[in-house]
């Protein structure tokens, strides 16, 4: 087999990399890597290209031959009629394509963990401050298991006649209602939800609904509801008890170090 | 006594023990071999244990009941009902009319879900051995799965391929099998029957639309509506086809061809009259045999035989059927309009298609789901709209929407039950902000009809079907009639269970209160609409999120000019570094 010319080599491994960083990197960390990284990395591959062959006049003359050839060498006429035709083809497809584009709507960022008030309320009553407030039904957990056992059934008779037609049965927000919703309803089986909020987070999150969010919560989307208008105080700590008890994930409490 | 014939009775799947187990030998080996494979597919539940138990009550109970009544807390807002386990009719089965269905069968459900009701799959939330523990566990709450003898299958060795020529031929059978009555002309559940039904347990049901074959209960396969049709829902109007629930029981194409020819006539001839009394002999035979089947009597093979015969013929034509009713829905649910499916309206140069013009078929609609309001009460639970569909046309002047939607039944000014005042009647509105947010961290209004930044829509009734009202809204409650109203002209139409609803306004108003439409600029669209015989009033209706729409630019006419000259400057600098090689090798 004949070696591969220095020209094909370097024109190998500068698309290799181009596939390589483009889509298998993207696809093993099933996160593609942003154009602009790719444009940073493939500009230090193409210097590093450019210096290992223009370190010796000789190799220079070498990785240039093969184009030199296709351009004037008379038994190269097939090839560079080849390139005659298809450089130019892909220039036209190719500015086309930038000139025929469509808009395409803009974006629906928003803030998925807005940051809470400081006092935390249902309707007008102030309960507390937010970072101290803790559910008042928790401690029953260990001093009165039966008591508990009630307001979890109280809080999973609340989900299930409020919450699940879009927070779904399971909990994992695929519920009848979700899939037309943008954005779609929290689902509590996700360890990033639960675990990461405080009971008066999750309080104050149900109580004011999608309207309750601050100015940085915008635009606006959400669909939860205010559901202090619907439920009461014990109700929604039911709930929340009802949350955790189901998922089996525990809501931050306020440790040592806070 | 022939009237018994013609009118399709509605069997709700009373039980029927014995058995007519004889039917899929008599189809010879081929389908003998295929209910061999179906039963090595099919698997057995496991002894009911305190497992099944667990997860059930961890996971069923708050609809089902602890006690599988079908009344646990949720039940009361849902329509349809969860079921009632302790009765064991079963809607959704591979097994024929009356039969328990199979363990598969519930196994099926659990795993797949009921689309289009609020029983979801829970093939991620529970193991396959969780479900089968739940199967187990499910049969105790009805007697009768304790009996050993295995549900009778309904053979799907016959099938029929999807052709054009079946689906016509199960087309005509539609109208003449009584279909329409409930299913509505075109299969859009509007038929006039359609408001009046009650299932088993006395409670509202809708006929299904036919047109969205994503919200089949049972799934929307040719095979799953074939077994819709031999097994029936139970509980539900719908009948199985046997026995006096099915036309001209007992008699082959041909004759009941003829027997319709015949009781068209004004008046028959004494031969007509005594061939038409064969027949109905004929069929009187045939439903006394099925009925005696009910019965659990044992046939003799005469009998066998004439009762086989009539259920070959109604194997063949719902097979038919179901070729016809696969037709009627896409593959699958629409995309909804995002992404690549965001509504763009057209440009033409002249004047805008008005309704019913060819025009519009040139147009794919994009697809707008919508869901029951449940945010403000008095909420909407059980909404009776899937979505909205939209296509648009602008011109340099002016831009035109056609919103078409399925509702069952045209409202116009019903009177509420509950209150007997309010005018319940169909309605639809398009909501847009005030002002189009700049950016796309920029606000926008509240999705459900504004708060502090308020919206602008156009309200549209079907009582008064050529008018569209200007509102202004700063919340659901919150909403205003514009004292000064724009020039809009619309046009709304029902046919056949489908309202299609023509708008057309200026893309600029004097109005400072009014939306203004610029080309290429992306707009936010939701929609509320309102199904007055559903009950939808006020905020009792379904709503959208937030869309996206845009007037889609004439594309730049330099996509002509500037590709072609890059290419020929390509061609012209290859041409020059060759020159250039050239001259330097000699």
């Amino acid at each position: 087999m004949k070696r591969l010319s220095l020209f094909t080599t370097c024109l190998i491994i500068f698309v290799g990399c181009w596939v390589f960083l483009r889509f298998i990197v993207g696809s093993v960390i099933s996160v593609p890597i942003p154009g602009s990284v790719v444009a940073m990395y493939m500009g230090l591959i193409l210097i590093a290209i450019l210096v290992h062959i223009s370190v010796e006049d000789s190799r220079f003359r070498e990785f240039l031959r093969p184009l030199r050839e296709t351009l004037v060498d008379d038994n190269r006429r097939v090839r560079r009629r080849v390139v005659a035709v298809l450089v130019p083809l892909v220039l036209l497809a190719y500015t086309y394509s930038i000139f025929a584009q469509r808009a395409n709507p803009p974006g629906n960022p928003r803030d998925a963990h807005p940051s809470p008030p400081l006092e935390l309320t249902y309707k007008d009553e102030v309960i507390g401050k937010m970072q101290e407030v803790e559910n008042p039904f928790r401690h029953y957990e260990k001093d009165e298991p039966e008591a508990f056992k009630a307001h979890v059934e109280n809080g999973r008779r609340v989900y299930y006649q409020n919450c699940f037609y879009c927070h779904g049965d399971d909990l994992d927000g695929q519920g009848h209602f979700a899939s037309p919703l943008q954005p779609l309803p929290a689902n509590f089986q996700d360890p990033g939800i639960i675990p990461n909020f405080q009971e008066s987070f999750l309080f104050w999150r149900i109580s004011k609904g999608g309207p309750g969010l601050p100015a940085a919560g915008t635009p606006w989307d959400s669909a939860m509801p205010i559901w202090e208008n619907m439920l009461t105080k014990d109700e929604i700590w039911d709930v929340i008890l009802f949350l955790s008890d189901y998922t089996g994930y525990q809501p931050r409490t306020f440790g040592e170090g806070h | 006594m022939t009237r018994r014939y013609k009118k399709i009775t509605f069997l709700t799947g009373q039980s029927r023990p014995g058995g007519r187990a004889a039917w899929a030998m008599l189809l010879g080996c081929c389908a003998l071999l295929a209910s061999m494979l179906s039963v090595a597919r099919a698997q057995k539940a496991p002894e009911a244990s305190e497992e099944g138990k667990r997860v059930y009550e961890k996971s069923c109970a708050h609809c089902h009941g602890i006690e599988g009544r079908g009344d646990g807390s949720a039940a009361e807002n849902l329509l349809p009902r969860p079921r009632d386990f302790t009765r064991g009719l079963y809607k959704i089965r591979s097994t024929e009319a009356g039969q328990l269905p199979t363990d598969q069968d519930l196994f099926d459900i659990l795993t797949e879900g009921m689309p289009g009701s609020s029983m979801p799959g829970w093939e991620t939330a529970l193991s396959a051995n969780e479900r089968w523990e739940v199967v187990a566990y499910i049969k105790t709450f009805h007697e009768g799965f304790k009996e050993n003898e295995a549900p009778r299958q309904i053979d799907l060795s016959g099938k029929i391929a999807y052709s054009e020529q079946s689906v016509e031929t199960g087309k005509a059978l539609y109208t003449e099998l009584g279909c329409v009555e409930c299913h509505g002309n075109v299969g859009r559940g509007d038929g006039t029957s359609a408001p009046t039904l009650t299932d088993e347990w006395g409670f509202r049901t809708w006929p299904a639309n036919l047109a969205q074959g994503w919200n089949f209960r049972g799934g929307g396969d040719t095979e799953d509506i074939f077994k819709r049709f031999i097994g029936g829902i139970a509980g539900s109007p719908m009948p199985a086809f046997e026995g006096d629930s099915f036309l001209h029981f007992g008699l082959a194409s041909e004759e009941s061809k003829r027997l319709t020819e015949l009781e068209s006539k004004d008046e028959m001839t004494e031969a007509e009259e005594e061939e038409s009394g064969k027949f109905y002999e004929k069929m009187d035979a045939a439903v006394d045999i099925a009925l005696s089947i009910t019965e659990g009597e044992t046939l003799n093979t005469e009998d066998r035989q004439t009762f086989d015969n009539a259920m070959r013929v109604v194997y063949e034509k719902s097979w038919h059927l179901a070729n016809y009713v696969k037709s009627l829905s896409p593959e699958k649910r629409p995309e909804p309009a995002i992404g690549n499916n965001v509504l763009r309206a057209q440009y033409v140069g002249g004047e805008l298609p008005a309704l019913g013009d060819a025009a519009w078929e040139t147009l794919k609609a994009s697809y707008f789901p919508v869901v029951g309001q449940i945010i403000v009460e008095p909420r909407q639970f059980n909404p009776t709209l899937d979505s909205i569909n939209v296509k648009s046309f602008y011109n340099d002047n002016e831009v035109a929407f056609l919103f078409t939607w399925d509702d069952r039944t045209h409202t116009t000014a019903l009177e509420d039950e509950e209150t007997g005042k309010k005018v319940l009647e169909d309605a639809l509105a398009i909501q847009f902000p005030v002002k189009v947010p700049q950016g796309p961290t920029a606000p926008k209004p509240y999705f459900l009809w504004g708060g502090r930044l308020p919206v602008y829509l156009w309200h549209w009734k079907a009582s008064a079907p050529e008018q569209v009202t200007e509102l202004t809204a700063k919340g659901i409650n919150k909403a205003e009639v514009q004292a000064v109203q724009s020039n809009i002209q619309a046009k709304g139409t029902y046919t056949d269970g489908q309202y299609n609803l023509w708008v057309k306004r200026a893309l600029k108003t004097d109005d400072k209160k009014d939306l203004q439409i610029e080309p290429g600029v992306f707009v936010p669209i939701a929609f509320s609409a309102w199904d007055g015989a559903n009950g939808d009033v006020d905020t009792n209706r379904v709503i959208s999120s937030w869309y996206t729409f845009v007037l889609e630019p004439v594309p730049s006419s330099r996509r002509f000019i500037y590709p072609p000259l890059v290419a020929l400057l390509s061609v012209g600098a290859l041409f020059g570094l060759r020159m250039f090689v050239r001259r330097r090798n000699s």
